[in-house]
């Protein structure tokens, strides 16, 4: 029982801890800049080129695809941030050096990046709904929040994962940033996965985001949970195995920089 | 006539304070100071972090508007002149910052020579000399990122070096280097100085003064507390000795106490390791001793040793006494 | 002495271009901004308007190219003088005889020229990847039409540079500079398909009558005359954002000395 305690207090305050360092610079200002108004401009540009392309009549099939996507901005980036912080700030030595279970001070990290991104995705469909007129009215709310939950928690395990991967490059920015942008290609946020060409779609089902836009989809267009349900199953699953594989990378960096020495140097 | 003259200078600085009720602070950098160098003379500003020296280098060197009194080098006005005196002088701050990590040496110092107009022809013969002249020229083809923080330092001194200015401004030219890298670097002063450069040396290490300036100002709080020949400055406490006594975890009020005592000038306490060496200034030497030792009883007590003033001990007296 | 110093200001402006561009081979932030952000556009304004059919390939090979060398002005350009601020460099370039603008112009010079290459990638992509046929209706009104272009993209990076430096809470609105500018100047979509309050707007970006002059002689359906009021409009804006560069310039300068704000402590 003590050790459960212990570790949801270590599992909280390295979440919170986590979080307060990414946003120290953190101000309202900026915050609106990067969260809200950043994310509109995005979705309003793809919903736009995607009208273009299609038509308007299938302005929510963009609007929603954009808006989920939205979540990468905490999933990826906020997460990635908060384990490499960690190297640039030369704390990695002390943690690795504490009994504190690695599994629970691992998945910490991504916690409030979660919450954020959740909070991220509804202010996406808030704009779909408030400027591009997205129809709310045949969803089921509970439904619709569980995928949002569900697509965010996966997307954050591929954070995980970059974020351990990370600690092997300097170049952090630059991996984020291209997942980031082939999540707009590869995830069906853009382009119906069925339209990729055919060796090109086993990529999609591997990347998380893919299943939750096309469950969003579903139940915006007034389908029940039932039916998304295996949808919803696999992309839990997957994100399970990123964090898991996360997880792994994260051991095997802690061992290799413990046998080599090379915790603080790249 | 002087090179540089300083006329009455000040520099206020307005610091916003506290988030939510926005407070201006003011902070008097640079507190009416006067002085001039004369050609060919090493002139050093000596004072603690803090004092004003830095606020003062930039000013003399374009980058800051004094808030009133006037400075002119060459004849030439700071403010209003600042395009005609940019040529000609050259200036370093101390510290690794300034230069282009990603790219070599070389290229850093190609880059500058271009923006102080050195004909290609010029700068083709000078960045070799130069790299020669501070020891880096076995490694000018390599990026800057992998240079240690004194050889940065070294380049710097090259950088201002490109246009041959008759003025140099050398802010701090040897802080956070080693014992090694300091001692090169202040070699290369030396060499500059045989060149008749007329330079302009802060630092906050009195034997640095000491060993290179001609003069020395003693600058405290913005303001010019003494201005002499590193003998004059000895001169002030040449009448007291210095009394040092090693002790191990002397607490505030015994030494507030020893102060108290008549034939006590000045006490200082200087941290070294787990014991500290207290040097109290006084007129009357070594007779004192029994006196301080009868003082200090209670307190483990090591090495006692009588000294002759050093320039360190009258810029402690200096600044002690303009606090 | 008009001939030397203009020689000198040359030399200055070419050293600060070659500066830029050394440094910038081993920058993954301008790799990502030149090659990788266009060239994914690229493939998804490829993939996505393949629906609607017709000579989408050029179109989105302009287009896209249009999103590199914005969101490289917004970035490089932007950043130019702010990054010799983190350096530390930046106190050397204000105390040195040359005029800070001439060093800023070579890299703006610079981080425009090389952002070209993402239009050059699209344009490698398109044909070689995905087999478009590229047809260009007038060639020599594209290169008329990309010259003004760079230099009116050169100009407003004249104007941003200073603006953040000097502001960092418009700095914090970078990341949000991106796509409003897609959005208004059609670079991958046209302006009519935005509300009419908008078209103004976009009447006064530099960048949407280079779009809008680049789209129009690759697909051949603007008119001469129509050409012509794209090129007066660059020109005419690069003019003011000069006027307005040189004035911010002064500020900056003056700014920088009083406060001692700008070149750190």
């Amino acid at each position: 029982m003590n050790k459960i305690l212990n570790n949801s207090r270590l599992f909280f305050h390295g979440a919170l801890l986590s979080y307060i360092a990414l946003f120290h610079w953190l101000r309202p200002m900026t915050y609106l800049a990067t969260k809200v108004v950043s994310p509109l401009f995005q979705i309003l540009f793809f919903t736009l080129l995607g009208m273009y392309a299609t038509g308007r009549e299938n302005a929510h099939f963009y609007i929603i695809g954009n808006a989920i996507q939205v979540a990468a901005l905490s999933g990826i980036y906020g997460v990635t941030f908060s384990i490499s912080g960690d190297r640039w700030e030369g704390t990695l030595a002390y943690l690795f050096g504490t009994p504190a279970n690695r599994l629970v001070l691992f998945v910490g990290r991504a916690f409030m990046h979660v919450i954020d991104g959740m909070f991220g995705i509804v202010i996406g469909l808030t704009w779909g709904a408030l400027l591009l007129r997205l129809d709310l009215s045949k969803t089921d709310p509970v439904a619709l929040a569980l995928t949002i939950f569900i697509t965010t928690l996966s997307t954050s395990g591929m954070g995980l994962l970059l974020g351990c991967m990370s600690l092997l490059t300097r170049n952090v920015m630059f991996i984020n940033n291209t997942v980031y942008f082939l999540l707009l290609v590869f995830a069906g946020v853009n382009i119906p996965v069925s339209s990729l060409p055919l060796w090109m779609q086993p990529l999609s089902y591997a990347l998380p985001m893919t299943r939750g836009i096309a469950a969003a989809r579903a139940i915006i267009a007034g389908e029940s949970l039932k039916s998304v349900a295996p949808l919803l199953n696999s992309e839990l699953l997957l994100g399970g195995v990123y964090i898991f594989a996360g997880y792994l990378f994260f051991r095997w960096f802690e061992y290799q920089a413990k046998r080599r020495g090379t915790l603080e140097v790249m | 006539m002087n090179i540089i003259e300083v006329d009455h200078l000040k520099r206020i600085f307005k610091a916003n304070i506290g988030i939510i009720r926005r407070k201006t602070k003011e902070v008097i950098a640079v507190d009416d100071i006067s002085f001039e160098i004369n050609p060919g003379e090493l002139f050093g500003l000596l004072g603690p972090n803090g004092a004003g020296k830095t606020t003062t280098v930039k000013m003399l060197t374009t980058l800051l508007i004094p808030t009133s009194g006037t400075a002119r080098i060459f004849d030439k006005d700071i403010v209003k002149d600042a395009d005609d005196i940019r040529s000609q002088i050259g200036f370093i701050f101390g510290g690794e910052r300034g230069l282009y990590w990603r790219l070599s040496g070389i290229d850093n110092l190609r880059y500058f020579a271009t923006l102080y107009h050195v004909e290609p022809e010029v700068s083709k013969k000078r960045i070799p000399y130069l790299l020669e002249l501070v020891g880096l020229s076995d490694r000018g083809k390599e990026k800057v990122e992998g240079y240690s923080r004194g050889m940065k330092q070294r380049l710097h001194i090259a950088r201002t070096l490109l246009h041959d200015p008759e003025v140099l401004f050398l802010d701090e030219p040897t802080i956070g280097l080693d014992p090694v890298g300091a001692r090169e670097t202040r070699q290369v002063i030396r060499d500059l100085q045989e060149e008749k450069k007329t330079i302009l040396l802060t630092t906050h290490y009195m034997f640095e003064a000491d060993a290179l300036c001609n003069r020395i100002a003693v600058i405290n709080h913005g303001k010019i507390i003494a201005l002499d020949t590193p003998e004059a400055l000895k001169g002030h406490v040449q009448d007291l000795s210095v009394i040092e006594v090693e002790v191990y975890g002397v607490p505030p009020d015994t030494v507030e106490r020893l102060k108290s005592f008549p034939f006590v000038d000045l006490v200082s306490v200087e941290d070294r390791d787990q014991k500290q060496a207290l040097r109290v200034h006084s007129a009357r030497g070594s007779e004192i001793i029994p006196d301080l030792l009868s003082a200090l009883d209670g307190i483990r007590v090591g090495r006692v040793s009588v000294h002759e003033p050093t320039l360190e001990d009258a810029y402690v007296r200096l600044v002690g006494a303009a606090t | 002495m008009i001939w030397r110093r203009f020689k000198e200001n040359a030399r200055v402006v070419l050293a600060a271009f070659e500066l830029t561009v050394k440094q910038s081979f081993t920058d993954s932030f301008v790799l990502f901004g030149i090659l990788v952000q266009p060239l994914i556009i690229a493939i998804l304004g490829i993939w996505m308007l393949k629906e609607r059919g017709g000579d989408y390939g050029i179109f989105v090979v302009v287009g896209s190219g249009m999103t590199g060398l914005w969101t490289n002005l917004v970035f490089m350009s932007g950043n130019s003088i702010t990054e010799e601020r983190w350096t530390g460099t930046l106190e050397f370039l204000v105390a040195q005889p040359t005029p800070i603008q001439w060093v800023i112009f070579g890299k703006n010079l610079a981080s425009v020229l090389q952002s070209l290459l993402s239009m050059l990638g699209s344009y490698v992509l398109a044909a070689l990847i995905f087999n478009l046929s590229l047809e260009m209706a007038h060639p020599f009104y594209f290169a008329i039409s990309l010259i003004l272009g760079v230099i009116s993209f050169i100009c407003f990076g004249l104007v941003i540079a200073p603006v953040f430096v000097m502001n960092p809470s418009v700095q914090r609105w970078q990341n949000s500079m991106e796509y409003p500018i897609y959005i208004l100047c059609g670079f991958l979509f046209p302006i009519a398909l935005l509300p009419g309050w908008t078209t103004p707007l976009s009447y006064l970006l530099s960048p949407y009558w280079a779009a809008h002059a680049l789209h129009g002689a690759s697909s051949g359906t603007l008119t001469f005359s129509e050409f012509a009021l794209s090129w007066f409009m660059m020109l005419l804006f690069s003019a003011i954002y000069l006027v307005i560069s040189q004035k911010l310039f002064r500020v900056m300068l003056r700014k920088a000395r009083i406060d001692a704000t700008l070149i750190g402590q």
